[in-house]
């Protein structure tokens, strides 16, 4: 199908399958791997555009459920899209949907036809069907757009799964058919099939066929074992073309970026940093800073020192701390932190890769974070293993 | 002498005592503060502000801090905005800081605050608000803090001073709080207050202003034992030295002092808190109307009493005389300095005003003589739809280029999104200080007198605001501590469902007591949650 993105590989990591490149998309270039902060209601947690943008942020998501809701199609139709509602001029993601639906109300219920739900405003019944989410995605204008799903919890197995897995496929046929924008908005795929490997191959071989600009590793992050997560998205970076993007839903958590980029994946999404930040929770290289502890009251550090975020050269510990869940500008503050940390962080990963020393990156990443290598978590010692970086090893 | 200088530049010639005038800070002092952070090719630019000359144009304001943050601002976007003040409460920042902690403390507060490049001005109640305390005595006053009613004592707030080192103190005054207090009240707090400035500059000095109250505590203690029983009195040794000063008093000479005039509605008590006040050695006066019960025209008299017994040359805070017809009668009297109490409490309500001060808008005002709103409310369903900014012409943050429209605001308010606020507040912010500039510029060409007539046409005085809660106070109180219902996950619109809007926020607010035990608990469920 129609494509509206390039995608250019810079440098390929001589040990693992970790990959820097460039996804120019029609708001601007986008540099791979890259975290996406969730501007959910079309707005990113208090921090202005001007603020994202400082922080070097390329592209943000968008949830098209909420937006669907508020302010709804034809306000957005009116505007112009969701880049020009929120004063937003670099790229945006939405999903399709769907994902949120299943999620958040108890009631949905998945048929050939669609989603169907009960309004959250009225209680009537409605339907979300791959027509409409399309429809709302080529309203909302995101440069990349999700095709609609049948999600299964990544917990369920069973017939359940293989049934979601051909229904998607379908689905996508019919995203692909009512995509009315293909020259200015790119739909990617989602690959579903569970925790089962066969099932994976399968939807990746149809899915493939359909040639959509890029690809995301959907149906994980829902509470599986770790262990399970990570073979699911080796499998599939394995199995994926090279020439395109591989993006994994709804992973946020620094070890799990750091690992998945080795893994083969470009392209990440999470709530985290900016949900967390508003419970008083900073993120740094060395951990979690929980800023509602009464041990930070005299404690006259930044954040993270070296931080080059708004927060970190203006304000300390402490007064964070007396700020915190009770003003505004505390959650503020502290979100700037999180997302300047977490586009840091792919920053830092990408420049490693760049210079071919991602092993080196990630063996300090690892001892910065969890200091004993008794704290390693099991799961990511071994898929860096399967990827040739050995954690346990000494290191020089 | 402190580096703090006030020149009035001109003084209105017509009818008003307006003046045009400059509050500076003399000496240079080279302090930076980071303002804002860019990336560029080579990486991140810190933009850095020096400030080898603060001033606050006048009249003019000090911004309004909340836990010594302008609210909802922060710095970067606080910076967009032109004020040269920010006036900090000091029982916002104190909290559990005990006095005694303050030796740990390696900062003056502007550095702590980064408000580096503004004159800061240190008091100890909020000043936005009237709130009732419990009561003053002779040795301290009492303060509202977060973790409730403290009580300070001028020996505190002397530690204060000497660790926060701001360039602009407000005097250690006794604050009547009652809306109605009987003469003897108001005399008392008066005299007290004369009493306490005294002690307050001798400190300035490097002498020891708290001998005397030590003293009197030693004597006062010598006569109960008297009392309590001969027995035990003709013991003990009589003491008759004092006991010594607990530390030498260190001077702080650069700090300015501006003195509280006080005097509540009794004219006499106020005529003689300003004349005995003017005796002392002070750069500076508060008018603290935020209690005055009465009329506004009675309010302003009161203050007029004042200022009439206030030398000139001197600059004038007032407190409570927020709304801009206020401030134009305020400043016709004299006064010099205000807050930004008002824009705050507007971007409270979710309203953005839309008021202006000046030449193009008279003539308007002549023509129609109808009065225009001064503010419309960002709530209200109507602006939906209306992809236009906030203010046909604005250069605010949020209206520059068309960049934030009513619409999206609108959008923000109802799904409970942080960043209304922070577009109103850059919007009223700057509206303010547009209003002022316009007001300087006026009482130097000698149009004020004419313009504030046109102004109170144009726009009439501020309605009453109504109804209990405030929408922006309920959601910025909801996303900081109710957010099972507000965050982007699983448990928002699942538990929206089962509680619509209206009665959910009811209920929770009946809870309010519970609400720290129920915070945890959330927080704790919520972060168990795995991501997305
Ligand atoms: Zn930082
Ligand atoms: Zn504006």
């Amino acid at each position: 199908m129609k494509s509206a993105l390039k995608w250019d590989i810079v440098a390929k990591c001589s040990t693992t399958k970790a990959r820097a490149a460039v996804l120019t998309l029609p708001h601007g270039p986008v540099n791979a791997p890259v975290f996406m902060p969730v501007g959910t209601q079309g707005t990113l947690k208090g921090i202005t555009p001007d603020q994202l943008e400082s922080t070097g942020c390329q592209i943000m998501l968008n949830n098209t459920y909420h937006l669907g809701l508020r302010p709804g199609q034809e306000l957005l139709d009116a505007c112009g899209g969701a880049h020009k509602f929120q004063s937003w001029n670099r790229n945006l993601l939405t999903d399709s949907g769907g994902f949120q639906m299943v999620s958040l109300l108890k009631l949905a219920e998945i048929t050939e036809e669609g989603v169907q739900f009960e309004s959250p405003h009225d209680g009537s019944l409605m339907l979300l069907t791959p027509e409409h989410s399309m429809s709302l995605q080529n309203s909302i204008g995101a440069d990349i757009m999700m095709q609609l799903d049948d999600v299964v919890s990544s917990l369920t197995s069973g017939p359940r799964v293989e049934e979601a897995m051909w229904r998607s496929i379908r689905w996508l046929d019919r995203c692909i058919k009512a995509h009315k924008k293909p020259d200015t908005q790119n739909l990617f795929a989602i690959i579903q099939g569970g925790l089962d490997p066969e099932l994976r191959k399968q939807c990746i071989e149809e899915m493939v066929k359909r040639d959509t600009p890029g690809i995301a590793i959907g149906g994980l992050s829902g509470g599986e074992e770790k262990d399970k997560f990570w073979r699911v998205v080796t499998l599939c970076t394995d199995l994926l073309p090279p020439g395109k993007p591989i993006y994994c839903m709804g992973v946020g958590y620094a070890e799990d970026l750091v690992v998945c980029v080795a893994l083969g994946v470009d392209m990440f999404d999470c709530v985290f940093p900016t949900r967390t930040a508003r419970f008083g929770n900073a993120l740094t290289a060395n951990g979690t800073l929980s800023l509602r502890q009464h041990k930070f009251k005299d404690d006259y550090r930044p954040i993270e020192e070296g931080c080059d975020c708004v927060t970190c050269k203006t304000y300390t510990r402490a007064y964070l701390y007396t700020v915190v869940t009770r003003e505004t500008i505390g959650c503020h503050l502290i979100s700037l932190h999180n997302t300047a940390y977490q586009l840091r962080l792919m920053r830092q990963v990408r420049d490693s890769v760049i210079e071919d020393r991602f092993p080196e990156f990630v063996r300090k990443f690892f001892k910065d974070l969890f200091v004993e290598k008794s704290a390693y978590p099991e799961w990511a010692v071994n898929a860096l293993r399967s990827v040739n970086i050995d954690l346990m090893e000494d290191s020089p | 002498m402190p580096p703090l200088n006030f020149s009035i530049i001109r003084q209105s010639t017509q009818l008003s005592s307006a003046r045009r005038g400059t509050l500076a800070i003399t000496h240079a002092v080279s302090e930076t503060a980071v303002v804002a952070n860019t990336q560029t090719k080579s990486g991140f630019e810190s933009t850095v502000r020096e400030s080898k000359k603060r001033v606050i144009e006048t009249p003019g304001c000090l911004m309004y801090t909340a836990k010594g943050s302008v609210p909802h601002l922060t710095p970067d976007t606080m910076r967009l905005q032109s004020f040269g003040g920010a006036s900090v409460s000091i029982e916002h920042v104190l909290q559990d800081y005990q006095p005694a902690g303050f030796e740990k403390f390696p900062f003056n507060l502007a550095t702590y605050l980064n408000l580096q490049d503004f004159i800061l001005l240190c008091d100890i109640r909020d000043t936005s608000k009237f709130v009732k305390v419990p009561f003053n005595s002779d040795r301290y006053v009492s303060m509202v803090t977060h973790q409730g009613v403290r009580q300070l004592t001028l020996e505190d707030y002397l530690k204060c001073v000497r660790t926060y080192e701001p360039d602009v103190l407000a005097s250690f005054s006794d604050f009547v709080s009652d809306l109605e207090p009987g003469q003897k009240r108001v005399r008392k707090s008066v005299d007290r207050s004369l009493k306490w400035l005294d002690q307050l500059l001798m400190e300035r000095q490097g002498l020891d202003g708290l001998a005397q109250d030590r003293e009197a505590d030693m004597k006062k203690k010598e006569n109960q034992k008297k009392n309590s029983g001969e027995a035990s009195s003709a013991k003990e040794p009589k003491e008759t030295t004092p006991a010594p000063a607990a530390v030498t008093p260190k001077p702080w000479k650069d700090v300015g002092v501006f003195a509280h005039v006080l005097g509540s509605h009794i004219e006499d008590e106020r005529i003689r808190s300003a004349t005995e006040t003017a005796k002392r050695d002070v750069e500076g006066f508060i008018i603290d109307a935020t209690s005055l019960a009465g009329s506004k025209d009675d309010v302003q008299k009161l203050i007029k009493t004042s200022l009439d017994n206030l030398p000139s040359n001197k600059p004038k805070v007032v407190y409570g005389m927020q709304a801009p017809e206020d401030v134009l009668k305020s400043i016709a009297l004299g006064v010099d300095l205000f807050d930004t109490s008002y824009p705050f409490v507007l971007t409270e309500d979710g309203k953005a005003s839309l008021f202006s001060f000046g030449p193009e808008d008279s003539a308007d005002a002549k023509d129609e003589r109808i009065v225009e709103p001064r503010w419309i409310n960002l709530w209200d369903e109507e602006h939906a739809d209306k992809f236009v900014p906030l203010m046909t012409g604005c250069e605010c943050y949020s209206c520059k280029g068309g960049k934030h429209t009513r619409a999206y605001i609108n959008h923000l308010l109802k799904t409970h999104e942080m960043l209304a606020t922070v577009l109103l507040m850059s919007h009223n912010m700057y509206q303010y200080s547009r209003f002022f500039e316009n007001v300087r510029k006026s009482i130097e060409q000698d149009t004020f007198d004419q313009y504030s007539q046109d102004f109170m046409a144009r726009w009439g005085t501020e309605p009453e605001r109504t109804g209990e809660i405030h929408p922006v106070a309920a959601m910025v109180e909801a996303s900081l501590h109710k957010r099972n219902r507000l965050d982007d996950d699983a448990s928002s619109i699942a538990s929206g469902q089962q509680a619509p809007k209206g009665k959910g926020e009811k209920k929770e607010r009946v809870f309010v007591n519970k609400k720290e035990k129920r915070l945890k608990k959330q927080q704790e469920k919520l972060e168990k949650q795995p991501s997305q």
